[in-house]
């Protein structure tokens, strides 16, 4: 039997989909830092009664990767790598559950609770900012023994992102205090 | 109480026990419908996106506090829709504070490429089909868990249980919710796909299980009065309804170990 000369069959072209978003992923370290200015901590010396003092942080952004928050006292110089103990200013650790990034269409993620008519009954918006609150009342105790002031750094460390998550720019809030009780 | 169902613990299971739990996420999983875990799951994250996580502010001045009544009636739910597909079976939980020798992490069912049948574990993942999604999420879930050295300890729950305060106990236990879903990662991670992953549901019963154990000492803990007509859309159930377990049929197993001491003979 002769052979048929194999002309190559005419390619199909496949037509171009959307991206398919993989699974996030475990990022750790890397994500930008944030010091606040130095924070007076004179309601916490000696000649003052403090039974507690929480590090208040409002207004958290949380649409996009999930991470824990490591909170540093006076260590401006903390990253990801930096041991969790007293003796480098560790304070304690908050931890944000995130959206993992929009997954709609345009302006699925767009959070407009303030134009709200009166008689919306909806329920708010996911994206709502969230807030955390950390127990901090023993570093600040220790601190304010030979300190006046502090710093206070956050150091994200991301738990979990897909390519829709901004790795960089992690923690955004709106204000810290904090508050102190006696 | 004799019409009470008892969630236990997942490491206390039996072999019985594991293999209808295996069997019910199966048949779920078959389904494509209301009934089934694609629609079910999807009711947390994308494409529904009904969870409630932080302190959303709605019509009131005060913070909204729905997290840990939307997942108990979640949770509900979901277990109904289990019963009705293995009649009996019920949400264990997941108890991370565990160490070995009873646990190391993940609990081993939750980690095996079949069952004692040989057919694929439904416990290790779910393939999502949400084609609808922008961009598409069609895939198996996967999971990238941290050291178990970093899941949350005893003294962490301690800590949350000794706030005698409704908004203060229910931030603290949200927080180390939002820790066990960063640590086991990869869907879990996020709020988008975390329901997709079965370990989501038994983690979920460990956090319920708190705030029931935390209500047996504190009673609501003055859940504010404003939050008790709050709706759990899509659920059938108010805030209200979903304070007392026992009037939704279930309670949670306490430990107990028997020692045969034997009589005087």
């Amino acid at each position: 039997m002769g052979r048929t000369p194999r002309t190559p069959a005419p390619r199909k072209e496949r037509a171009p989909g959307p991206r398919r978003l993989d699974a996030p992923r475990r990022v750790g370290g890397g994500a930008r830092i944030f010091t606040t200015r130095p924070v007076s901590i004179d309601f916490a010396t000696p000649e003052h009664r403090l039974t507690r003092a929480d590090l208040e942080i409002r207004g958290i952004f949380h649409g996009e990767a999930s991470y824990e928050g490591r909170i540093f006292f006076n260590n401006p110089k903390a990253d990801h790598d930096t041991p969790r103990d007293r003796e480098h200013g560790y304070a304690g650790s908050f931890y944000i559950f995130g959206h993992g990034g929009c997954l709609g269409d345009p302006g699925h993620c767009e959070v407009n609770e303030h134009a709200r008519e009166r008689y919306d009954y909806r329920a708010p918006h996911p994206l709502t900012l969230a807030s955390k609150s950390v127990t901090v009342t023993d570093v600040v105790r220790d601190l304010a023994r030979t300190n006046k002031e502090v710093t206070i750094t956050i150091v994200p460390v991301i738990t979990a992102a897909n390519d829709l998550c901004d790795t960089d720019n992690v923690f955004r809030c709106e204000d810290m205090r904090l508050v102190s009780y006696n | 109480m004799a019409d009470i169902r008892m969630r236990q613990g997942v490491h206390n299971l039996d072999a019985s026990q594991v293999a209808a739990f295996r069997d019910a996420y199966r048949q779920m999983m078959r389904i494509n419908d209301n009934r089934g875990y694609q629609v079910l799951a999807g009711r947390h994250g994308v494409p529904d996106w009904y969870c409630w996580h932080h302190q959303q502010n709605a019509r009131v001045a005060q913070n909204m506090r729905l997290f840990l009544p939307w997942h108990r009636a979640y949770l509900y739910t979901w277990e109904m829709a289990m019963r009705d597909r293995v009649p009996g079976v019920t949400l264990p939980w997941w108890d991370w504070t565990l160490g070995p020798p009873r646990q190391n992490g993940l609990p081993a069912i939750f980690t095996q490429r079949t069952g004692a049948d040989g057919q694929p574990d439904p416990l290790l993942g779910f393939r999502i089909n949400l084609p609808q999604a922008n961009p598409p999420v069609v895939r198996p879930t996967r999971r990238s868990p941290g050291s178990p050295s970093e899941l949350p300890r005893q003294a962490n729950v301690d800590d949350c249980m000794s706030r005698t305060e409704w908004a203060d106990f229910s931030d603290a236990l949200e927080d180390i919710h939002d820790q066990v879903h960063g640590w086991v990662s990869g869907d879990m991670g996020v709020i988008g796909t975390a329901a997709f992953d079965p370990i989501f549901w038994s983690h979920h019963t460990m956090i319920d299980r708190i705030w029931w154990l935390w209500q047996a000492r504190n009673g609501n803990g003055n859940v504010p009065t404003d939050l008790l007509d709050e709706v759990l859309a899509p659920f059938n159930l108010q805030v209200r309804d979903v304070l007392n377990v026992h009037d939704l049929g279930y309670e949670y197993a306490a430990a107990q170990s028997v020692v045969p001491i034997g009589g005087t003979g």
